[in-house]
């Protein structure tokens, strides 16, 4: 995960928008085979922290209810 | 007989006796005449052939002696006391041996009834036309007074009706009270200054007039010109329960509020603090019924915000999900592996992918990136 977050915890929206932008840009076509191979790894980087960050988040959701649940009975 | 100067030349001089005598003379053509005032010195004297009194005006304190016969004053049975208002009906006349002017009285009645009356209603008339008694005069009395005046004579019926039914409606009520003269001479200038001393006492925010019953004579101070004056012009409010309900003296009309009896005045000038009490009650009630509702609503409210708060973050969820698995899907079609697997490959030659022949040379090393795996080539033949 070092290489998407960069060295500060960013947030699913940068993550998010950063892997629009790399797959708008290989739709487009004009990079390279290397660049394209480049860009393509990032993304699958990319995808898999978005897709950890919405698991996480529901999860912390997930027990945030079951809490409330727990003192409200 | 003649009155005769002594001739001194051209100068005519009279004697002190003919003078007075002529003066005297001159006075006996003054016709006949009623006179008001007030009685004051009478003496009468078994020894004597006359009465004398003086009688004085109460305005201005002027004075004129008054002589008449003592049979003729006792016929009239009058039983006169000091200070009593009457009409004495006779003529000047000057008693000679002192130079004296005077009143020789034919008869001498009381100020009647009648009298009474009419300079009541000229009086009342008067104060009507000066708007003493217009209604945009009267203040309004005090919701809670510090502490209520009461003037009254030593009449303990009023006053014990008032204290009591103070004390009753409002316990907490201080009560001033100024005992005065209230009937009979110099009642009008007691009750004045009573009023002045009620109304200058720091705490007295309203002021009761207070007289019991009693003939018309005895209530005629609350009627006297001064005194109602006075009342007109007192800073405090005044509350008038002077005589019954069928008697109106002018103190009355120019109060700020009239009350029928004392204990209709006490109820005017202080609230009944049970009544109080059961309102201050009713208000709480009121406001706790409101508080409910208030709360209530505001409960309803936070717990439709509660659902919203737990089903919101999950569709935000679910939103960003779709949005990340569709990136996810468009990412995995344009995969440079689905190229390879359709059988293309990639050829690198000095680390970078070789797009034209003429890059390489015979003998030159290549590395060929397939599907699955990768293989390392040498150039044999460059077709250009």
């Amino acid at each position: 995960m070092s290489e998407v977050s960069q060295g500060h915890q960013r947030t699913f929206e940068e993550l998010s928008r950063e892997l629009e932008e790399i797959v708008a840009r290989l739709e487009r076509g004009d990079v390279g085979v290397d660049e394209a191979i480049a860009l393509f790894k990032r993304g699958e980087e990319l995808h898999k922290a978005c897709a950890e960050r919405l698991d996480a988040a529901e999860l912390r959701l997930e027990e945030l209810s079951t809490a409330d649940q727990a003192r409200r009975a | 007989m003649k009155i005769a100067p002594i001739l001194y030349g051209e100068r005519k001089v009279y004697t002190v006796s003919a003078f007075n005598r002529g003066v005297a003379r001159f006075l006996t053509r003054l016709p006949s005449v009623w006179v008001e005032g007030e009685v004051t010195e009478l003496r009468r004297n078994e020894a004597w052939a006359t009465v004398f009194l003086t009688l004085k005006d109460p305005r201005t304190g002027a004075c004129l002696k008054v002589t008449i016969p003592r049979h003729s004053f006792d016929a009239l049975e009058l039983d006169l006391e000091e200070g009593e208002t009457v009409h004495v009906e006779g003529r000047a006349e000057l008693y000679e041996a002192r130079g004296e002017l005077g009143l020789r009285a034919t008869t001498i009645e009381r100020l009647g009834l009648g009298a009474h009356l009419l300079a009541l209603e000229h009086l009342k008339r008067k104060l009507a036309a000066e708007g003493l008694f217009a209604p945009e005069r009267k203040g309004t009395l005090p919701r809670v007074p510090r502490a209520v005046g009461i003037l009254t004579g030593a009449d303990a019926a009023a006053r014990g009706d008032l204290v009591a039914t103070l004390g009753r409606r409002f316990p907490a009520a201080k009560i001033v009270v100024c005992e005065t003269r209230v009937q009979g001479r110099g009642a009008p200038a007691a009750i004045i200054s009573a009023l002045h001393r009620l109304a200058a006492h720091q705490e007295v925010d309203v002021l009761i007039v207070a007289r019991g019953g009693g003939s018309f004579e005895d209530l005629l101070p609350f009627s006297n010109e001064a005194v109602v004056r006075a009342v007109a012009a007192c800073p405090v409010p005044v509350v008038s329960a002077v005589g019954h309900e069928q008697d109106t003296p002018l103190v009355d009309l120019v109060a700020d509020a009239r009350a029928a009896t004392p204990t209709a005045a006490a109820a005017l000038v202080v609230p009944d603090a049970q009544e109080l009490r059961a309102g201050l009650d009713a208000s709480r009630r009121r406001l706790q019924l409101a508080v409910h509702g208030v709360a209530g609503r505001e409960r309803e409210r936070v717990g439709r915000l509660g659902q919203r708060l737990e089903s919101a973050p999950r569709q935000l969820l679910e939103r960003r999900r779709g949005a990340v698995d569709h990136l996810g899907a468009r990412l995995q079609s344009l995969s440079p592996h689905a190229t390879l697997a359709r059988g293309y490959a990639v050829v690198r030659a000095r680390g970078g992918a070789l797009r034209e022949a003429g890059r390489v040379a015979p003998g030159d090393p290549l590395e060929i990136e397939l599907a699955s795996g990768g293989l390392t080539a040498t150039v044999d033949e460059v077709c250009a």
